[in-house]
């Protein structure tokens, strides 16, 4: 996945599109913004500048896919959370999450969220529940999986048709599809030669805390110099050691 | 968990980590069931009367675990590391061969400290003794010592007539005041008949083998030593911690020590002086 | 009208004044239970955790009571593997605490977790890579340890032992003490240890990530270490606490001052490797991570002056207090020498745990402060009345200080 942040305008679209296809339920009332259900969320990033020199980015946040090495996964006590080579998702088991939240722990991004509530929808509401995505239950940690149910019904429609390989336009997360300015691409990073494995190597392009070595599959871009000065990790460890 | 179960994978991370989680629960799970087993082979074997007293004798303070031969000042400081059993104690075997065995017969008590001392028996270190009769049977009764350290008991729980006893085993039991206390089976025999003590002894007891071994028991020039270490331990327990132990003024001991100092801890002394922990 | 349930040769209070005295504890535990069926029956929204804190005031006083509890596979080490005999005066009180800090532990952890009976899964699907399924592992054994070691002590009670059975048993498990004190040591030198690199591990929380030494973080062996040299301490604050409370001498006063001087060695170890640790994390660790040291520590409230608490005043200040034998001899000073280490370790969990947590790891992200909620303390007082409760009931029908009786004499 690469977002565009010079072209997000953080209209939250994403997230709703998400929470539907995923059948997030509504907050229940006690719920805040640490205790709600978010697996795509759109924060908002500052230069901390006066007027008028002033810029902010949207920058919607999912879980970032990081490779084999996922800090979630080698915690994870009950092999609640699946690591497929294939895909390269980071898929979590429901139904083995003992909910001892340790993953939420060794996530960097936050990207992992808890049941804190059992999730309820209002009579009538769950005639718009997506019958290929299972709910949780209370007491278990939930995340974004890049809708790895419409990667599941690509795959299924490609075999009916007689096909191994999926194209890009055949699996696309909700948030992708539901963007209305397209700042989320989303494609095969292995596929070195599309124009989205391009754009994701593209010298403007970085992931989030690269020092750390989790090998995120989701990348940033954006062609704002402050943008990478502030969220660029490589850009900010070249600056501390030059400025000491 | 097992190799069995979905997902399971032969990495040597796995079978390190249940190898060793595995060989800890198959050490704790023998351990307890050793004991177990250990402990109803015990039970089976009747070794539980020696038993329970092999752990009463660990937990009595030094003091009250002396060695029958510092009283004849064979020893300058000896603490008995064998429940009182002299007959299985290789000291105790050397330390007799050499001694001539004393056929005296003194008849009459001996008046010590105020206590009646009668020498014609053998003593038992729970404060009980023994004298044999023309019939084959023991009588066992309870030395003056203890006769007024216990007084006028509350209660009295004696064998039923046909019991087994074992030496050091449970023979009876008093009850006075707030407190119980058991007396030790000086000998290993069957109980033919039982008394409350006002007709002087306490159990008659027929031996189950034709021999009986007596090595474990005082007698003769032992006794009166003994005597004396035994009221200078109960005259420390009686004695204000502050003040300590003071000259005896002379005069007979009461008949019943605790009715004569009822605020003292009665539950303590027994369990010292009868050797119960 | 119980006295012929307490052993002999010892004094205890009236049966009325010491019903008095669990009164209270019996209060706090029916409100925590009350608190726990909340969070149980309601859900986890009862506590003040969310997603930011996904830990809080349970698993950081979780780690502080195993840390303290260390005390009785330690005390039994050095009793039953290093035949130091001098602390058979200590080890009773030492198992019964050991085993109200763990079970109260793993009674809080069935609560903080979402779905608690689900527990087993961890032994059906063990991540061999995780630390926490080493945690888990490693406590449920040493839980059923401590409890084979608790048994001949209750076993031993005056009443129970008049069954020659009982007894008999007592004496054939007590035969066999060492090799459950070998295996409590095992097992306690890996869950310590582990309790240590579940946050070692964190590469996502570069403030509590550490270097790997073989297939374990730094923190493992810190972790360890500062167990071992603070449960003696513990031993030492409650026997003196007893004391205190029951008017009595309990021990002999070389006890007090060898825990004194056992821990304060191990101390001393302890913090030369905490200091190095930290010297390696700010200068090379950390950086490597894309963080300066300093960047963790500009918060208000969470400043420099916590490392220098936990490392300095609370840790290298003790360790050289009980170097000194003078020192040592007079009670008093052993106390506040043991008080001042244990806060110290106390200290150490909580910077792992919460201060870990605070701290943002985005670079648009802000430091998050947490506040328990009551039914998380009140949870937390459940498991403090249980033990006071477990431990006055045992103090009062068995033998937990076998020197009392001597000393009640002198």
């Amino acid at each position: 996945m690469v977002i565009d942040l010079d072209r997000c305008n953080g209209c939250g679209n994403c997230s709703l599109a998400c929470a539907v296809e995923n059948n997030i339920s509504p907050a229940p009332k006690k719920a805040n913004d640490r205790t709600g259900i978010t697996w795509m969320r759109v924060y908002k990033v500052e230069n901390d500048l006066p007027f008028p020199e002033n810029r902010a980015v949207y920058l919607p946040l999912t879980c970032q896919q990081c490779d084999h090495h996922t800090p979630c996964e080698s915690v994870c006590p009950q092999k609640a959370v699946e690591y497929d080579t294939e895909s390269g998702i980071v898929a979590q088991i429901p139904v083995r999450c003992l909910g001892c939240r340790y993953c939420m722990t060794a996530c960097p991004y936050h990207a992992r969220y808890f049941n804190w509530w059992d999730p309820e929808w209002p009579k009538g509401m769950e005639t718009t529940l997506n019958p290929d995505v299972s709910t949780r239950m209370r007491g278990v940690v939930e995340k974004c999986n890049f809708c790895h149910g419409r990667l599941q019904a690509a795959r299924a429609k490609a075999a009916v048709e007689g096909r191994r390989e999926i194209t890009d336009a055949e699996y696309v997360p909700a948030c992708a599809e539901a963007c209305p300015t397209k700042a989320i691409h989303f494609g095969n990073l292995a596929d070195t030669n599309s124009e989205f494995s391009k754009l994701a190597k593209d010298h403007n392009s970085f992931r989030l805390l690269e020092p750390l070595g989790t090998e995120p599959k989701v990348y940033f871009h954006s062609k704002q110099s402050w943008v990478h000065n502030k969220i660029n990790a490589k850009i900010a460890a070249v600056k501390e050691e030059v400025h000491g | 968990m097992f190799p069995w179960i979905y997902g399971f994978t032969w990495t040597p991370g796995n079978i390190i980590f249940l190898g060793i989680f595995f060989s800890v629960v198959a050490i704790i799970g023998a351990t307890v069931l050793l004991s177990f087993r250990r402990a109803l082979h015990s039970i089976k074997t009747n070794s539980m009367e020696s038993i329970r007293w092999e752990s009463e004798f660990h937990d009595l303070p030094i003091a009250a675990r002396t060695c029958r031969h510092e009283f004849t000042g064979e020893f300058k400081r000896r603490t008995c590391d064998n429940g009182f059993d002299c007959r299985s104690c290789v000291t105790h075997g050397n330390l007799m061969k050499n001694k001539a065995t004393n056929s005296d017969l003194i008849e009459h008590p001996i008046h010590a400290f105020g206590f009646t001392i009668p020498i014609d028996r053998l003593y038992h270190r729970g404060h009980t003794w023994v004298k044999s009769n023309a019939t084959g049977t023991y009588t066992i009764g309870l030395d003056d010592f203890a006769s007024r350290l216990v007084g006028t008991p509350e209660g009295i729980e004696l064998p039923k007539p046909g019991t087994r006893l074992q030496v050091n085993g449970s023979a009876w039991s008093f009850k006075k005041g707030h407190t119980d206390v058991r007396i030790l089976a000086p000998l290993d025999g069957e109980v033919v008949a039982a008394s409350d003590g006002s007709e002087g002894w306490y159990l008659k007891v027929r031996p189950l083998t034709p021999s009986v071994d007596t090595k474990h028991l005082l007698r003769d020039q032992e006794i009166v030593p003994w005597f004396l270490r035994e009221f200078e331990r109960l005259q420390m327990k009686l004695a204000d911690p502050k003040i300590g132990l003071t000259l005896a003024d002379g005069g007979t001991p009461v008949q019943d020590f605790p009715k004569a100092y009822p605020d003292k801890n009665w539950d303590g002394i027994f369990g010292e002086m009868f050797l119960e922990a | 009208m119980d006295k012929l349930f307490i052993a002999r040769g010892v004094s205890r209070t009236s049966l009325k004044n010491f019903i008095m005295w669990i009164i209270p504890w019996i209060l706090i535990l029916i409100v925590g239970v009350y608190a726990v069926f909340l969070c149980l029956y309601e859900g986890l929204n009862q506590t003040n955790m969310d997603n930011r804190f996904a830990f809080g005031l349970w698993i950081y006083l979780d780690l502080t009571v195993i840390a303290l509890g260390a005390g009785a596979f330690f005390t039994g080490f050095l009793l039953y593997i290093l035949k130091r005999k001098e602390l058979k005066a200590v080890i009773n009180s030492a198992v019964v605490i050991g085993f109200i800090c763990y079970s109260g532990a793993v009674g809080v952890l069935m609560v903080d977790v979402g779905q608690p009976l689900r527990a087993w899964f961890t032994f059906w699907h063990p991540n061999v890579h995780s630390m926490l399924t080493e945690v888990t592992f490693c406590i449920t054994c040493y839980l059923g340890v401590l409890a084979i070691e608790y048994i001949p002590i209750i076993l031993k009670n005056r009443r129970i032992k008049q069954i020659s059975s009982m007894l008999v048993f007592e004496h054939e498990l007590h035969k066999l003490v060492v090799v459950l004190a070998a295996v409590g040591t095992f097992l306690s030198f890996f869950h310590q240890g582990s309790l240590g690199g579940l946050y070692g591990v964190l590469v996502g929380r570069p403030f509590a990530f550490r270097p790997a030494l073989g297939i374990w973080p730094t923190t493992f062996f810190l972790f360890i270490l500062s167990a071992a040299a603070v449960g003696p301490c513990f031993i030492l604050l409650t026997t003196t606490l007893v004391s205190k409370i029951s008017r009595k001498q309990l021990v002999k006063p070389e006890v007090l001052q060898l825990l004194g001087k056992i821990s304060g060695n191990l101390l001393i170890v302890y913090i030369l490797l905490k200091t190095i640790d930290t010297i390696i994390w700010i200068n090379s660790t950390s950086p490597s991570l894309g963080f300066t040291a300093a960047s963790f520590y500009k918060y208000s409230g969470f400043g420099t002056w916590i490392m220098f608490a936990e490392i300095v005043l609370c840790g290298l200040i003790p360790a050289l207090m009980l170097q000194n034998k003078k020192l040592r001899a007079r009670t008093s000073w052993l106390v506040v020498a043991a008080l001042m280490a244990c806060i110290g370790i106390v200290l150490n969990r909580f910077v792992m745990t919460i201060q870990t947590l605070a701290l943002p790891t985005l670079p648009f992200d802000q430091f998050m402060s947490y506040v328990p909620s009551w039914q998380e303390v009140a949870t937390f007082m459940a498991v403090l009345a249980y033990g006071m409760l477990v431990y006055s009931i045992s103090y009062r029908y068995l033998t937990l200080f076998p020197q009392e009786r001597e000393l009640q004499s002198m």
